[in-house]
């Protein structure tokens, strides 16, 4: 089997990935994704890991990894290209600047020349960063992620060039990585302009000279010693007044001129070229590394969580351990049958304390309480024994649930009476009358009759005084 | 990996024990829960997962039916000689008997189930009066020597006893007890049910607290992106223009109609999507609790008593008669909501609203006027998504739909001003869905994640 493409991919790669699938399901619909997802859960790790996974098995499968590997070699050769061409750029504007010597250097026209454009761009990139907005990260990285994304090809690719968008812009992470790539290629610029400086000062002899009309002399003398302000705090010359007056009307070929004039400008390239743009590009390198280490999933973007269910489950199944043996101990009440009694008895069952009890009972018949303990139940039976009466009368209370327990009870003591009826007490306000029918059918599988129950007081106690109900049912 | 924690989740026969497996396994198809007692004759298990780790694994057992007799059976087995037996040794002795095997079946594989368990859950429905059955049942579940939780459920129903149970269980030692209603727990009903269980259970305390914290950042992440998706659909349709020949007296039907199904089929999309998100299926059981018939709604988004009965007043603009929900947007003609729009852009919007703004002036050039979906039904659908959405998380909590109705952030989308966000996107008909796909993906979806941030925020307490 061939190694799947998507061990290859970095840890934001995978991720990239992901969202770029993401992205392509929410379009047109989900991948068929059983094998992946079965790969997903079987993998350790927690819900984004699983993400990560699945996406890497699609990816894998239908070509999208090797989207983004290809955008990735694609890039780098852009990059690459877009360094030569800055190093070439900015030795040929330093030789460009300079001329080939026949002339007297412009010191003014040499150092905006040099400068002018990436300080320019310097302020719109800060600009940008500060209002953000579509324009962030400067434009030589704009490009370059342009360039990047619309030579893309293989499937889905435009997925996975708005996956690395949004992804980056979620994290607020493409203003550093386009920043570094801007002041990256600005820094090799700036530092071929210092190089094609350095080697054209070296070999050849050039005379500075400052040239205006309106303005005088102090003006240049002033700008002179303030921009190499800083540039002399780290070692290098500036022109003092003097030569800077002399300057002025032609240029001065002696050698400490000559020297304090490239000095000055050396050191003007260095400190407000190539030293911010290397700190720039520092900064915003690290913080790209840092950002994109800490580069997470949001497992609350509504494709992710959709996922979420299957790729991590709350739970599984672990099935059944001890299984229904599929026979069912069921009492069995006795029928009618005499006995040597005649009276008549109501009993009340498991009936719940705040129940009115007794009712008003028919002359004759006999109350025997509410019977809920084990002793309770003993002495009912040993009281039925000793005397078994003709007609029982069992109350339930309906709004609970009929349990094997009281239907062995129940059972039982229709072995001492002569004739039990079960009175279904609150049977007309049970909810839904959903327990009734419960009590029905439970009390029909110990083989009592619906004859035999009864569902309203009065004509429980009418069976028991020996009236109606008896008839009815006799 | 350490071993899970096994907990038994027993009780007296129909009170709730596979509806409280099903709650806390977000496994809806476990088992069969049904209002007959003695549904359940197995014992079946399930693990609970975090992050892929097993930390819970829970048996749901058949009820005890019996107690009382099973009770007089344990007492009455005795050692031979003159041994003392204690709890656990009573019950392997009862478990040996071939009655264990016939009429306590059941009640066998509880004991069983208890014993191999290190706690065990006391499912108690709470409308129970308490009966001796009930204290035999817990003297014997006492006797397994492991810690027993009892679970108060149904303890919202008007004829619950909670206070008995209460006074009962006390008495039989038991002080610590959970409310938690198996089929429409309280929002923090599962975090407060394994707080109790750690307290317990010390050894297991971390893997609980991993757990609690697993299940609620999975929610979180739910509800985030609920709110998501109700943005999305508030962002296409506040979104969504259609240009029409300004010297047409009225819209054309024809085009009105297209434009009333298409956010007709977008609402449709959005309940789709929120039911596919909280994995409901319109045959689940508690499918009556959602507002919806069938997965749909029940009234027309552009039905007139639609907006009447969720409390939304019509403007008094051009919305208000035959053509319901469709706001005209004469721009230059007068204060309509385009209007008011373009300012809340302008001001919200930069120099991309001054451009949206020159779009729309060439519009009025080229003689056309444009059709935008009422302020009214905006409204309407971020009520209607929202109510939804609160209802899917509730999942039947009958309690909560009075509260979410006076809930601030809807009386803000009833009475209140629309999100400035929302007023934006009216500037910029490419975010809509609703005419094919949108494009300016990153400016729409730093607009919908706002919007989805502001329905976040506001619905914090």
């Amino acid at each position: 089997m061939p190694v799947p493409d998507f061990v290859r991919l970095s840890a934001f790669e995978a991720r990239w990935l992901a969202e770029a699938i993401r992205l392509r399901e929410e379009a047109g619909g989900p991948l068929a994704d059983r094998d992946a997802v079965a790969a997903a859960r079987a993998a350790e790790g927690d819900l984004e890991a699983r993400i990560v996974h699945r996406a890497g098995q699609l990816g894998a499968r239908d070509g999208m990894a090797r989207t983004i590997t290809s955008w990735r070699a694609r890039s780098r050769l852009l990059l690459m290209l877009g360094a030569a061409v800055a190093l070439t750029g900015g030795f040929g504007a330093a030789l460009a600047v300079l001329g080939d010597g026949s002339r007297a250097v412009n010191v003014v026209w040499a150092l905006g020349g040099l400068l002018g454009v990436h300080l320019l761009s310097l302020v719109l990139w800060a600009v940008g960063l500060a209002v953000g907005g579509g324009d962030v990260g400067g434009a030589v990285g704009r490009a370059w992620l342009w360039l990047s994304s619309h030579t893309a090809t293989g499937p889905a690719a435009v997925h996975v060039a708005k996956a690395l968008g949004g992804l980056l812009v979620r994290a607020g992470l493409l203003r550093w990585w386009l920043g570094a790539v801007t002041h990256g290629l600005w820094l090799i610029a700036l530092a071929g302009a210092l190089v094609g400086l350095l080697v054209t000062l070296s070999a050849r002899r050039y005379g500075f000279v400052w040239e205006t009309t309106i303005l005088s002399a102090d003006v240049f003398v002033d700008l002179v010693r303030v921009v190499g302000g800083l540039p002399a705090q780290v070692g290098f010359a500036v022109p003092h007044a003097a030569l800077v007056q002399a300057s002025g009307a032609a240029p001065v070929f002696d050698e400490a001129a000559r020297r304090a004039w490239s000095s000055w400008l050396v050191g003007c390239l260095v400190v407000y070229g190539v030293v911010p743009r290397a700190l720039l590009w520092a900064l915003c390198l690290g913080l790209w590394r840092v950002g994109r280490a800490r580069l997470r999933l949001d497992p609350a973007l509504p494709g992710y969580a959709l996922l979420a269910a299957r790729l991590a489950p709350a739970s599984e199944r672990i099935g059944v351990t001890d299984a229904d043996p599929g026979r069912f101990a069921r009492p069995r009440a006795n029928g009618p049958h005499t006995v040597a009694g005649a009276s008549a008895l109501l009993v009340g069952l498991e009936l719940p304390a705040d129940a009115a009890w007794p009712p008003a009972l028919p002359a004759g018949v006999r109350d025997a309480g509410v019977i809920d303990s084990r002793e309770e139940r003993r002495r009912l039976l040993a009281a039925l024994q000793a005397d078994p009466p003709a007609r029982l009368l069992i109350a339930c209370d309906a709004r609970q649930t009929p349990d094997r327990g009281s239907l062995e009870l129940i059972a039982g003591l229709s072995r001492y009476a002569g004739e039990i009826r079960v009175w279904l007490t609150e049977a007309d306000v049970a909810p839904g009358g959903g327990r009734t029918e419960h009590w029905r059918e439970a009390l029909r599988d110990i083989g009592l009759a619906p004859a035999r129950i009864i569902d309203s007081a009065a004509m429980a106690l009418d069976w028991l005084r020996g009236g109606r109900a008896e008839a009815e049912n006799g | 990996m350490a071993k899970p924690l096994r907990i038994a989740v027993v009780g007296h026969t129909n009170t709730g024990k596979t509806s409280l497996m099903r709650t806390l396994t977000r496994d809806t198809g476990f088992g069969e829960v049904s209002s007959r007692p003695s549904t359940t004759r197995h014992v079946e298990g399930a693990r609970l997962l975090a992050d892929g780790e097993v930390l819970v694994e829970l048996y749901d057992t058949p009820g005890l039916e019996d107690p009382i007799a099973l009770l007089e059976r344990l007492e009455a087995i005795e050692a031979p000689g003159d041994e003392r037996l204690d709890g656990v040794a009573r019950i392997d002795r009862f478990l040996a008997t071939p009655i264990a095997g016939r009429r306590f079946e059941q009640e066998a594989k509880v004991l069983r189930q208890m014993l191999a368990s290190d706690a065990a859950f006391y499912v108690v429905d709470a409308r129970d009066p308490v009966l001796a059955k009930h204290r035999d049942e817990l003297a014997i579940l006492g006797a397994c020597a492991i810690p027993l939780l009892p679970v108060l459920n149904f303890v919202r129903a008007p004829a619950a006893n909670e206070s008995s149970w209460r006074e009962a269980l006390a008495r039989l030692g038991l002080h610590a007890i959970v409310r938690f209603d198996t089929v429409a727990p309280e929002r923090d009903g599962e975090r407060r049910l394994y707080e109790k269980l750690g307290t317990l259970l010390d050894e297991y305390r971390a893997a609980l607290e991993r757990l609690v914290a697993s299940r609620e950042r999975e929610s979180g992440a739910r509800h985030r992106a609920g709110l998501r998706l109700v943005a999305a659909l508030l962002v296409d349709v506040a979104a969504a223009r259609v240009g029409v020949a300004a010297d047409a007296e009225s819209a054309p039907r024809a085009v009105l109609a297209d434009l009333h199904q298409r956010v007709r089929r977008r609402e449709q999309d959005g309940v789709d999507a929120l039911l596919a998100l909280y994995r409901f299926r319109p045959d689940d059981v508690d499918a009556a609790s959602l507002p919806l018939l069938d997965g749909r709604w029940e009234n027309d988004l552009f039905n007139p008593e639609t907006l009447r009965t969720m409390g939304i007043r019509f403007g008094t603009g051009a919305a208000a008669g035959a053509a319901a929900g469709v706001g005209i947007d004469l721009m230059l003609g007068g204060l309509t909501l385009g209007a008011a729009a373009a300012l809340g852009a302008l001001a919200g919007g930069g120099w991309q609203a001054v451009q949206q703004f020159g779009g729309r002036m060439l519009e009025k050039l080229r003689g056309q006027r444009a059709l935008s979906v009422d302020d009214a039904i905006l409204r309407l659908l971020a009520l209607r998504q929202l109510h939804l959405l609160a209802a899917l998380e509730a999942r039947g909590h009958a309690a909560i739909a009075p509260i979410r109705l006076v809930d601030p952030q809807l009386h803000q989308w009833r009475e209140g001003a629309l999100p400035e966000t929302l007023l934006r996107a009216r500037a910029h008909p490419e975010w809509s869905n609703l005419f094919g796909p949108a494009r300016g993906d990153d400016a729409r979806q730093a607009v919908v994640e706002a919007l989805a941030g502001e329905l976040f925020e506001a619905r914090r307490p």
